[in-house]
């Protein structure tokens, strides 16, 4: 099958509107958003209070959270794995080729990007937005939320990093998830799989939805920060 | 006169790299604060003036023997909750929040907990002070430099401080701005509060009824 053939089969595919296709898109989506959704205000706490704070050990801190962007996942799926497996610590939970077992490991996977960049954005802030809070009589609470306010397109830009980040992994999801057909089959392990058996029409169209996810991502960051820096350029 | 603050053995070092010995920025004796008396702190550049505000707003650590505020013994560290509610702070470059400036003049009566209704009141009133009441709803990154420092002062002033620190309230500022801010300083030291300004402005210097003080050499000088 040539390549236009594959992708004319994946428009028609779209245009029969194939239950599990779009069944394969539905659970790729819920996982990737439970993830990130129970990921996201965990990982900017833990952004800002690296970012904001100075402490012992705190470039250690850094570099660990930093390294971390680089774990395969395929290892971190193996580890979850291990953990999950009937005999593991974590065995009892039953979450193993579940779609809560592919959701730890999307939480997992966003962590790393979600406070990396959260960090970033904080280090990255000017000092004086907390200190006028502080003179203000702001508590730490109030002061973290309004330094967050202030780079909150930087930390959109984790959000929408580590939903790239999990959406696109795959093999966590397949070592964890099992890969099962309507349960834990996502886009990524589909296009896997249908590619192994020489069905390319369903990988084609998978791989459009996800480019068409990260497009739509990015361009909605995009089109934020615009606002963003004409506001600036009106200085 | 009675002392809203007065502070005993003041001294602020800096760990120098490379040196054992931490570098002293100064070390003042006694720093006393009357109330209700407005102040001007002199000093070359790098002499500390600002640090010193900064130190005093709970900005920057220091050591100090003794600290009464209003008659209170108190420890510069951590910084007081009871400095926190009486001291303001307006920076040399004001920052904004990306709000608008009618939330800007807000932000502390809100972190304060003071009702929406009465802190709509008071910001009405402190725009009006400021002269900036026609920019209520505007982008602050639309202000001028006059415009952000009139918007600084009317969100410390909101807070009704006790002791208001104002770091080079008019260096960045020339002409009709730099007037439009030497003009609120009188009322704000009028209102009754305490006010210490960092300046070199020869017109802040001159205002009547303001106490000269200078930091020379790490020592503080009463004039």
């Amino acid at each position: 099958m040539s390549l236009l053939d594959a992708i004319a089969g994946a428009f028609a595919l779209f245009l029969a509107g194939d239950a599990a296709l779009w069944r394969i898109i539905w659970i790729s989506l819920k996982t990737a958003l439970v993830g990130l959704v129970l990921a996201a205000p965990v990982a900017v706490l833990i952004g800002y209070a690296i970012g904001a704070h100075r402490f012992r050990g705190r470039r250690v801190v850094i570099w660990l959270a930093q390294a971390a962007l680089s774990l395969p996942t395929v290892l971190i799926g193996l580890v979850l794995y291990l953990l999950l497996s009937r005999h593991g610590p974590l065995g009892s939970l039953q979450w193993l080729f579940s779609q809560s077992g592919v959701i730890a490991g999307q939480f997992i996977i966003a962590m790393p990007v979600l406070v990396a960049f959260t960090l970033a954005a904080v280090q990255a802030a000017d000092p004086r937005y907390a200190e006028t809070a502080f003179a203000h009589g702001a508590t730490r609470w109030r002061i973290m939320c309004t330094v967050l306010f202030e780079v909150r397109f930087g930390v959109m830009a984790a959000i929408i990093s580590g939903f790239g980040r999990v959406i696109s992994e795959v093999g966590c999801a397949l070592m964890v998830g099992g890969n099962i057909a309507g349960e834990t089959r996502t886009i990524t392990t589909a296009i896997a799989l249908e590619t192994s058996k020489g069905e390319f029409a369903q990988g084609i169209a998978l791989g459009m939805v996800l480019v068409a996810i990260a497009l739509l991502m990015n361009g909605a960051l995009l089109l934020l920060q615009g606002d963003a820096h004409g506001a600036r350029s009106r200085l | 006169m009675t002392a809203l603050l007065s502070i005993e053995k003041l001294r602020k070092r800096f760990a120098a790299k490379g040196h054992a010995r931490a570098h002293e920025l100064f070390a003042i004796d006694r720093f006393t604060i009357e109330a209700a008396t407005a102040y001007v702190l002199t000093g070359v550049n790098g002499a500390g003036k600002s640090t010193l505000l900064r130190i005093l707003a709970g900005l920057e650590p220091a050591e100090a023997l003794a600290v009464d505020f209003d008659g209170q013994r108190l420890a510069l560290d951590p910084y007081p909750r009871v400095l926190r509610d009486a001291v303001g702070y307006v920076h040399q470059h004001p920052i904004m929040f990306s709000t608008s400036v009618a939330a800007n003049i807000g932000y502390g009566l809100r972190a304060r907990g003071v009702p929406a209704r009465e802190a709509a009141a008071q910001v009405e009133a402190a725009m009006d002070w400021a002269g900036v009441a026609h920019l209520k709803n505007s982008d602050p990154a639309s202000l001028s430099g006059g415009e952000k420092q009139r918007v600084a002062l009317a969100r410390a002033k909101v807070l009704s401080p006790r002791l208001l620190l104002l770091d080079e309230p008019t260096s960045n500022l020339d002409g009709a701005a730099r007037e439009q801010v030497i003009a609120l300083i009188p009322t704000l030291i009028a209102a009754g509060s305490s006010v210490v300004m960092a300046c070199h402005d020869s017109d802040l210097i001159g205002l009547p009824g303001v106490q000269r003080i200078k930091l020379r050499d790490g020592r503080l000088e009463y004039r």
